[in-house]
């Protein structure tokens, strides 16, 4: 059957195919269809890799994700619509070239929303095409979108409305309406990959058929064989250490946190993230059911099954992320008007800081409203888990992930009020307790396959996790690339996270240089991005050399190191303000300026 | 002789490639990722007068938090002779409240220490020492340091005689290297270059690896022998003639410091060698520096004082070496006599008609605590002083050359912010001092100066139960065997040990003049209050009158099966 490779155009040798021939020989199908899997996989995941342009008219699967849930999902649609006869593909939209993009016939969206409504890092070229003055006319594209956000951000999935306003502007039509996901997302994905499915089948989009599709498996993208364990079926992994790891006069309380995946058969690389699960304190739960004057024991039934309402606020709601809907329907609830005079008086900044100053007790506390156990059913939103940026190798740790957490403290009016995941990790948990975790892996996000490419590692506070995980891996396996980290934090002398490692790792020869921008000890205040632009020459030199730029931490870090970073290169080089674009934008898509921002 | 390069101790070396001690502190200071310096530019900050340390009471919680230890640095400042001016003083407490622990602490030396400076605000605070004209070049180091003068004799033109010496001597053995003032004192601006090529500094008398160690030098002004002219390298007896300076007799090889099991170390006193003019002070002094220079070990330093280069060669070779090197002899001893090596407290008329009051500082930390704004209280004096401000070698205070009709003014201000602590404590405090020790000092064994205040209320009322409340005895205590309290010439001395243990000194002579021997080792606080409580109840009935308690010890046998501490003697002459 690999005959056909041997063509002018094949990039193997007779003498491969024939060797693969051979191997593949011995497989009985499943086998064959796991093996194509895999190898779509590992394509995906060695980057850049040359990747043959692909049939145009097959239907495409396009992902735009920055924390992986975009890229599952594309995944997983790729993966029916194969299963159901079709040949699919899920591929980041990064992958795509604009004559591609010019040449596409049927193709679907799968974007997410980040930073405040922009769109994932990987999509910002895509956009940036999209509206530029070269816009391709795309009269022959037909296309669907699912957009990916959280309804408690203000621009609540900014980034899928503005793809599909600038795809319908260059003439494409939509085939089947956008799709606008919460973060309980799998329904309306679901009812969306169904209407995609059925759309393609009717206009039997593609050459291929069921029979095609067992002759040419090799299009298959997706690993079939599913990890035991998942976002909807956590691993319990059982904490074993617990360590502030913040002086005791830090403003900020970080922990060092170390968990076992023992028996899990979960392996991770540097770079990826955990997701954890974390339930209401029960303390919490009744408090707001006392307030709310409703009994603990009322059962109450949800799509998922019938709940004690004590039992469906810990597991199953968010009770400290409030969404404008959680506002609005709780103040139609009000015994008076005044929680809805407040919100009709609000614009929408006012309504975004209405919500980040508050969780649903101040609400419950301040405003008084007739509440039933189904009313808060319906009110709040589905419990979402929280992504940590994991802080180990496991060259290193073995069968443990280690996380940096810090304790997410705001002033809301009724008093101090903690983050619901970083609070539990950090002060709810012991060691010894269980905790439900998964794996979000994040390929953008990894340590160069070269290990000898230079590396800028700049972070701020928690963002310096993943670094940790580049070093213990690279130490493990003795590489050691010319390293800089760049790292910000208030305080050098109680906030620099795992000082004494990274001192152990200068010391010997894994990290070249260290600068710390520890803001607030001395008073001109002086950050990550002041290094960059202080040490404009030595950043230039590094590039030079072939290094790599990661950047983990706080959003607003990310846009001002990348502005930092332009000027340091448009000052060096002389570049002018198009061509030090260019310049940025050729990082990004060289995969050398990488981004991990939360 | 030098001895070959291979034995030479790795300070030597680090010295040897230091550029005349530049190392790569300003790479060190620059290093924005720790708070430390690099390990050998630690060794080269002490000669700028400063010490890198960690906070010791949070070693262990920071290393769980995976943090360095929280380093941070002690800086000393030299007053020589111990005087210094209002305006000086008013700095100082500047720094301290802005760049420090919010302390001051007067040391055994006359001079101000300052405790937890972090690395990014040492530059800063050196320069504003050295704006006030103090500085802190040789207050560490192998050098001379701060050179101690007796803080109030009775005649106020001889003080300011021998203290005039002092700063004299001070001056002309401070080091010259244009290190110091390139690096703390000037914008950053390289090093003065010539046609290309850096110019050569030089150390005219020390030369590039400076001494073997430290030394130390002291002025004393019988009848006081506050300075213990006898724990000194070099020590100067000045010898008036009705009042009026005739010259000195010369001390040498006197130091406390030994070292744990290590009985080749011990604390020794120092030697008269003859009498000098005070013209003779300056070359007197070059003589016995350069001499040491040449011969003083620089392969061990725990042998490389001068005390070790006396008495591995006997003091015959040194008194030839010596006059060789001076280019004279010096005439013979004159007598003396010295009554204590004590302070006093309280007002004093000074034979000008101006006033002096000496204030008790204990153990010389100048805080501000509730009911005792000491801090605040000298603050508030200093702004208003028509004088002087004296630290003593017993790490108190003195208000120096107040006029008669401003007595009442400091009066005041001393009751209102309790200085005047020396009215009530008992005899006792008032002849007690405690070494820095915990948590700052890297080589404390035991508790110190957080210690030494809650004992002596202890042994007060063990006194007090023999009748012995109004005793003056000294007792004084260290937190390692390094001597700093000069524990060695005290009349009770505890030598730190471990956690709550010391070995316990019994028998100096209240003036200074002979050492004590060490009475029990490893005791705790419950051994020493029950000794101290035996030995106070036979002194109590044995003793002859005015015999003090040290003196008694010695007489009544108490002492007889204990070891002199070395081969050195433990009396003068
Ligand atoms: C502050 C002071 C004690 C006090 O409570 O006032 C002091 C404090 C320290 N001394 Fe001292 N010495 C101080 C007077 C003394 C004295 C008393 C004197 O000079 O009259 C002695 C005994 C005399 C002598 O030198 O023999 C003394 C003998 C030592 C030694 C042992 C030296 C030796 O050769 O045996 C050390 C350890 C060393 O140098 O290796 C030492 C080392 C130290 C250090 C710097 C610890 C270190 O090397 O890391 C201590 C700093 C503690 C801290 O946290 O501040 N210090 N030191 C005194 C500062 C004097 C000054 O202003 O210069
Ligand atoms: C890829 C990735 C990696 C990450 N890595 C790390 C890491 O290594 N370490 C780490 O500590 N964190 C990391 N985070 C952040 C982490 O996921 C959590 O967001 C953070 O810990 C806060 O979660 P929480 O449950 O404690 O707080 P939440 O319960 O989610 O937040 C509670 C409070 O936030 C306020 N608030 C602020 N903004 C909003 C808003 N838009 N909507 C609603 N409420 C808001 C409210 O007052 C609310 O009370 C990462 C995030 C991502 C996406
Ligand atoms: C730092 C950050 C910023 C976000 N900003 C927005 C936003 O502005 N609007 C929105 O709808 N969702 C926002 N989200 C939510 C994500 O779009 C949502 O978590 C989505 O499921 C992520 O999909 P992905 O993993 O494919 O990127 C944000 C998420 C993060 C972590
Ligand atoms: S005697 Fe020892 S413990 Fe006390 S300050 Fe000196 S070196 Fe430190």
């Amino acid at each position: 059957m690999l005959h056909e490779l041997k063509t002018e155009a094949s990039p193997l040798s007779e003498r491969q195919i024939d060797c693969l021939q051979q191997g593949l020989d011995q497989l009985d199908p499943s086998q064959t269809a796991w093996l194509s899997g895999y190898l779509a996989g590992r394509l995906a995941a060695d980057r850049p890799a040359a990747v043959p342009t692909p049939d145009v008219t097959v239907l495409q699967v396009l992902y735009a994700s920055q924390t992986g849930h975009g890229e599952a999902l594309a995944a997983g649609l790729a993966e029916t619509a194969t299963a159901a006869g079709f040949s699919v593909r899920a591929r980041n939209v990064l992958d795509l070239r604009p004559a591609e993009i010019r040449r596409l016939e049927y193709a679907v969206f799968v974007i997410s929303t980040h930073g405040e409504g922009d769109p994932p890092d990987d999509a910002i070229d895509l956009f940036d095409y999209l509206q530029s003055g070269r816009r391709p006319a795309l009269d022959g594209l037909k296309f669907s979108v699912l957009a990916l956000g959280d309804r408690s951000y203000e621009q609540f999935c900014a980034a899928g409305r503005n793809l599909e306003d600038l795809l319908l502007a260059c003439g494409a039509q939509a085939f089947a309406p956008r799709v606008e996901c919460d973060v309980d997302y799998d329904q309306d994905a679901a009812q969306w990959s169904e209407q995609v499915i059925a759309h393609v089948r009717e206009n039997q989009v593609g050459p291929d058929s069921g029979a095609e599709t067992q002759r040419r498996p090799a299009h298959l993208s997706v690993v079939s064989s599913a990890p035991a364990w998942g976002r909807s079926r956590p691993f319990p992994a059982t904490v074993e250490r617990l360590q502030r790891i913040t002086g005791p006069d830090s403003t900020k309380e970080v922990y060092h946190i170390e968990l076992s995946l023992e028996d899990s058969g979960l392996h991770y690389e540097p770079g990826d993230a955990l997701g954890v699960w974390a339930p209401n304190a029960l303390e919490s739960v009744e408090a707001l059911l006392a307030v709310l004057n409703i009994d603990p024991a009322t059962s109450v039934e949800v799509d998922d099954g019938e709940f004690t309402i004590r039992e469906l606020l810990i597991h199953h709601r968010e009770l400290t992320r409030l969404a404008p809907e959680t506002i609005k329907g709780f103040a139609a609830l009000g015994r008076d008007d005044s929680l809805q005079r407040r919100l009709d008086a609000c614009d929408e900044k006012d309504l975004r800081r209405f919500i980040e100053e508050r969780q649903f007790i101040d609400l419950v506390e301040a405003f008084p409203a007739t509440v039933t156990a189904a009313d808060l059913a319906g009110l709040l939103r589905p419990l979402t888990p929280r992504s940590y940026s994991i802080a180990s190798s496991q060259a290193a740790v073995d069968a443990q992930v280690h996380l940096t957490v810090v304790t997410k403290i705001d002033q809301a009016p009724g008093g101090r009020r903690y983050g619901l995941a970083s609070h539990y990790l950090n002060n709810r948990l012991q060691t010894g307790d269980e905790v439900g975790v998964f794996l979000e892996p994040n390929r953008r996000f990894r340590l160069p396959e070269d290990r000898s490419t230079p590396l800028i590692l700049i972070a701020t506070g928690t963002g310096i996790a993943p670094y940790r995980a580049f070093l213990q891996q690279l130490e493990e396996e003795g590489q050691s690339p010319r390293t800089w980290l760049i790292f910000g934090n208030p305080h050098l002398r109680s906030d620099f996270l795992y000082q004494r490692e990274w001192l152990r790792w200068r010391k010997n020869g894994f990290v070249q240089r260290i600068d710390g921008a520890f803001s607030r000890d001395q008073e001109a205040k002086h950050y990550v991005q002041d290094v960059v632009r202080a040490r404009a020459p030595d950043i230039c030199e590094w590039l030079d050399a072939g290094a790599r730029i990661y950047l983990c931490g706080a959003l607003a870090m990310g846009d001002a190191v990348e502005t930092a970073l332009r000027q340091a290169v448009a000052g060096q080089r002389g570049l002018d303000q198009q061509a030090a674009n260019t310049f940025m934008s050729d990082l990004r898509r060289d995969r050398r300026l990488l981004k991990d921002l939360y | 002789m030098k001895k070959p390069d291979t034995n030479l101790s790795p300070v030597e070396r680090i010295k040897a490639r230091s550029d005349f001690l530049r190392g790569t502190l300003v790479a060190s200071l620059a290093d924005s990722a720790t708070g430390a310096l690099a390990e050998d530019d630690t060794q080269l900050s002490k000669f700028h007068g400063f010490y890198q340390q960690d906070n010791r009471d949070l070693r262990e919680d920071r290393r769980r938090r995976l943090l360095e230890p929280d380093y941070q640095f002690m800086i000393r400042a030299r007053v020589p002779g111990g005087v210094c001016t209002p305006g000086q003083w008013l700095k100082l407490d500047e720094i301290a409240r802005l760049w420090a622990n919010g302390t001051l602490r007067l040391t055994t030396r006359q001079a101000f220490q300052l405790h937890g400076v972090l690395k990014r605000d040492l530059k800063n605070s050196i320069r504003a020492i050295n704006d006030s004209l103090l500085d802190t070049i040789a207050a560490c180091g192998d050098v001379n340091r701060n050179v101690m003068s007796s803080a109030v004799p009775e005649h106020s033109a001889l003080h300011r005689e021998v203290h005039d010496l002092a700063r004299a001597v001070s001056s002309h053995l401070t080091p010259r290297t244009t290190a110091y003032h390139e690096i703390w004192l000037s914008d950053g601006g390289p090093r003065q270059r010539v046609a290309g090529s850096a110019v050569p500094d030089a150390e005219p008398l020390y030369g590039p690896v400076y001494l073997p160690r430290k030394f130390k030098m002291a002025f004393a002004v019988p009848p006081r022998n506050d300075v213990d002219v006898f724990a000194h390298d070099l020590g100067f007896i000045a010898i008036a003639d009705k009042n009026v300076l005739a010259g000195f007799n010369v001390t040498v090889g006197g130091g406390m410091g030994m070292t744990q099991a290590d009985p080749a170390t011990y604390p020794r006193l120092a030697e008269v060698i003859g009498f000098c003019k005070p013209e003779q002070v300056l070359a007197v002094s070059e003589a016995v520096l350069t001499l040491q220079r040449d011969y003083g070990d620089r392969t061990n330093r725990k042998h490389a004082r001068l005390k070790y280069t006396i008495d591995d060669r006997g003091l015959d070779w040194f008194r030839a070496e010596f006059e060789r090197r001076l280019g004279d002899s010096l005439a013979a001893a004159r007598p003396w006599e010295f009554s204590d090596n004590g302070d006093r407290y309280g007002w004093q008329e000074g034979d000008d008609g101006l006033w002096h009051l000496g204030l008790f500082i204990e153990n010389g930390r100048i805080a501000d605590h509730p009911g005792a704004e000491h801090l605040s209280g000298l603050r508030e004096i200093a702004k208003r002083l028509e004088g002087e401000i004296r630290l003593t070698p017993n790490q108190n205070l003195v208000l120096a050359n107040v006029p008669p009709a401003q007595r009442a003014d400091i009066d005041a201000l001393v009751r209102a912010h309790g200085l005047d602590g020396f009215r009530q404590a008992s005899p006792l405090r008032l002849h007690a001092m405690a070494c820095v020790g915990l948590p700052t000092c890297g080589l404390a064994m035991a508790e110190s100066e957080r210690y030494l205040p809650e004992l002596v209320g202890r042994i007060e009322a063990s006194m007090a139960g023999h009748g012995l409340g109004r005793e003056a005895i000294t007792i004084r205590m260290t937190g390692c065997p390094n001597g700093c309290a000069r524990p060695y010439l005290a009349e009770i001395g505890l030598v730190g040990k471990g956690p709550g243990l010391y070995d316990l000194f019994l028998g100096a002579a209240f003036d200074g003049a002979r050492l004590n021997r060490k009475y029990r080792e490893s005791v705790r606080e419950n051994d020493v209050l029950d000794l101290l409580d035996e030995l106070f109840g036979a002194f109590v009935s044995d003793r002859k009158t005015g015999e003090h308690f040290g003196d008694y010890l010695l007489r009544a046998g108490f002492l007889d099966d204990c070891a002199a501490p070395g081969p050195g003697r433990d009396v003068p002459l």
